[in-house]
């Protein structure tokens, strides 16, 4: 192929309209954010330079730490809601048995749905007075039970979590149920021949099998719980009173109803700081374990 | 052992049963709810409706202007997906079929795109469309959804691509056709498998998005369908039954579309999860 005339120029031309828009808007961009994190800009007037201003206020700032926090809470109930119960309904879809296709459409299908439509909806389920979950405890005359879900700061944020483990269940259980589908049948058997059987067999054999795939999932869904914004933006906008905050929350307040761009960037740089932080520390766990 | 499998399938079937349920109700309960009158809803919320109410209907797509979301969501989504496709589809065919030098370099470039997260970009994005004086049109959002899913595009087509033999173009040469035209009429086709899976997934990731259309579009009539449910949603909080028919028309068309290519839209998001 190469010995044809005029390929460099070809190769050239094939890249370049691809690698200017990707480099432009998804690359570039995240060097201005570092730039403009130094800034202090309102979007009118002129930029200064502040240096590491922005940083330092943000972390003297009460609802950024709120934020981290909520943050927190959405990656550790992500973490412990989506794993295990997208590993447990995958072990239970691989052995094949009768339903199994259609229980993993039902389970696919909220991550299909666009996260708008998803708050909506459980933004709808958990109304004070017309929402379908205190409808619900009407029904069976548990009236203490029924709560403000999303205003009463002692909820809000189980409620969100909730929603969240809805929404993103079913696409760990495929991705795990994929991983299991890959284990060859010779390991299966190999394990009947041993004795392995059961709870014992799924324990010791085909989990430790599929580890690198469930260490994939969680790397995915820390990462994942550091990007959520939509869910709860269109749930509570982080309120009551900053109550359901996170940190793209703070940023997007910061940055589009404060108008202060430099703010703004320093946090979402901070988010980034934050999210590589959290999984290299857990890449290196991993490789510990493994040597 | 029989009697113990036995009781092992009630069990199973009863976890995954529950877990059907709790998956489908809400949905269920505002489909059947979008058909009510606001009274009939608030006096029994789970009762079936005593008749098919279509003035709900009727009401959310004048009220909500679902038909301008539909055409923005339409032309945005089409526009970037094809424009992501053709150009990844000609990066990936260059960075899979060739070697030259800073190969390895402008791949490993693609890749870095699937580890960045968005919100990373949005101030910029949103500064420099502002500048450029591209703030609150189409173009806004259609630049940024090529940007984000070439990354995604480039790495399953690549992949795709590098598994046919090297020899592949040989006819073409022979028959002196030129590099765009083996392109176009020998590698295209035979990567359709590819190309299906990387429009499907292009095609649901831009339909669905939220955060770029609401920090880039304010006007209403430029509004893509996610952020004027949303806003809808705000403005109309005194009548659930009419939002309920609102997202129930938002929701049709997607549960269809899954159902439809459901073996291709699970693989595809699993891949682009697992690989981003």
């Amino acid at each position: 192929m190469h010995t044809l005339k005029g390929t460099k120029l070809a190769i050239f031309l094939g890249l370049f309209p691809a690698l200017l828009i990707y480099l432009g808007i998804a690359i570039v961009p995240i060097g201005l954010s570092l730039y403009y994190s130094l800034m202090d800009w309102n979007g009118i007037g002129s930029m200064s330079f502040v240096g590491l201003d922005n940083y330092l206020d943000i972390l003297k700032d009460d609802i950024f730490w709120l934020s981290v926090k909520n943050n927190l809470i959405i990656m550790v109930t992500g973490l412990a809601g989506q794993i295990p119960l997208g590993l447990v309904l995958a072990l239970l879809l691989n052995r094949k048995m009768k339903g199994s296709g259609f229980f993993r459409t039902i389970g696919f299908m909220p991550v299909v749905i666009s996260s708008v439509m998803v708050s909506m909806i459980w933004g709808m389920v958990y109304n004070t007075e017309y929402g379908m979950l205190n409808n619900v405890l009407g029904l069976f005359g548990a009236e203490s039970w029924k709560q403000n879900w999303l205003g009463d700061s002692q909820w809000s944020m189980l409620s969100i979590s909730i929603a969240y483990i809805w929404q993103n269940c079913g696409l760990y259980m495929v991705i795990f149920l994929a991983a299991l589908q890959n284990i060859p049948d010779e390991v299966n058997e190999a394990a009947a021949l041993d004795g392995a059987t059961g709870l014992k067999r799924t324990l010791r054999i085909t989990i430790p099998m599929i580890r690198g795939t469930i260490m994939v999932g969680v790397v995915y869904s820390i990462s994942n719980s550091f990007r959520v914004f939509d869910l709860i933006q269109i749930m509570t906008g982080g309120g009551p009173a900053h109550q359901t905050e996170v940190m793209t929350i703070y940023m997007y307040n910061s940055a589009f109803m404060n108008m202060r761009y430099g703010y703004g960037s320093a946090v979402s740089i901070l988010i980034l700081l934050f999210s590589l932080i959290v999984i290299s520390l857990l890449n290196r766990l991993g490789r510990e374990k493994n040597a | 052992m029989v009697r113990k499998s036995k009781l092992f399938h009630l069990i199973a079937y009863t976890f995954l049963s529950l877990f059907a349920i709790i998956n489908i109700v809400p949905l269920f309960w505002m489909v059947v709810n979008s058909f009510k009158e606001e009274q009939e809803y608030s006096r029994s919320p789970f009762s079936l409706p005593s008749h098919l109410q279509f003035s709900n209907y009727a009401g959310a797509w004048k009220v909500a202007n679902m038909n301008t979301y539909f055409l923005n969501s339409i032309i945005i989504t089409f526009v970037s997906l094809a424009v992501t496709v053709l150009l990844g589809s000609l990066a990936a065919y260059f960075l899979s079929r060739f070697t030259f030098r800073l190969r390895g370099t402008v791949y490993g470039l693609f890749l870095l795109g699937m580890l960045v997260p968005i919100h990373a970009t949005l101030i910029p994005i949103f500064l420099i469309m502002q500048k450029v004086h591209l703030l609150d049109t189409r173009l806004a959002l259609i630049l940024p959804y090529t940007a984000f899913h070439l990354s995604l595009t480039v790495f399953i087509l690549e992949g795709f691509m590098r598994g046919f033999p090297k020899d592949l173009e040989e006819s073409g040469v022979m028959d002196g056709a030129g590099i765009y035209r083996i392109f176009w009429s020998i590698l295209l086709p035979i990567t359709r498998p590819a190309l299906a899976t990387v429009v499907i997934l292009n095609f649901i990731y831009n339909w669905n998005e939220y955060l770029f259309a609401l920090v880039l579009i304010t006007s209403g009539s430029l509004k893509t369908l996610p952020l004027g449910l949303s806003n809808f949603a705000g403005i109309e909080t005194a009548s659930m039954t009419l939002q309920m028919a609102a997202l129930t028309i938002a929701l049709i068309p997607i549960i269809i579309f899954y159902l439809l290519l459901q073996k291709q839209l699970v693989s595809g998001m699993t891949a682009g999860a697992v690989k981003g």
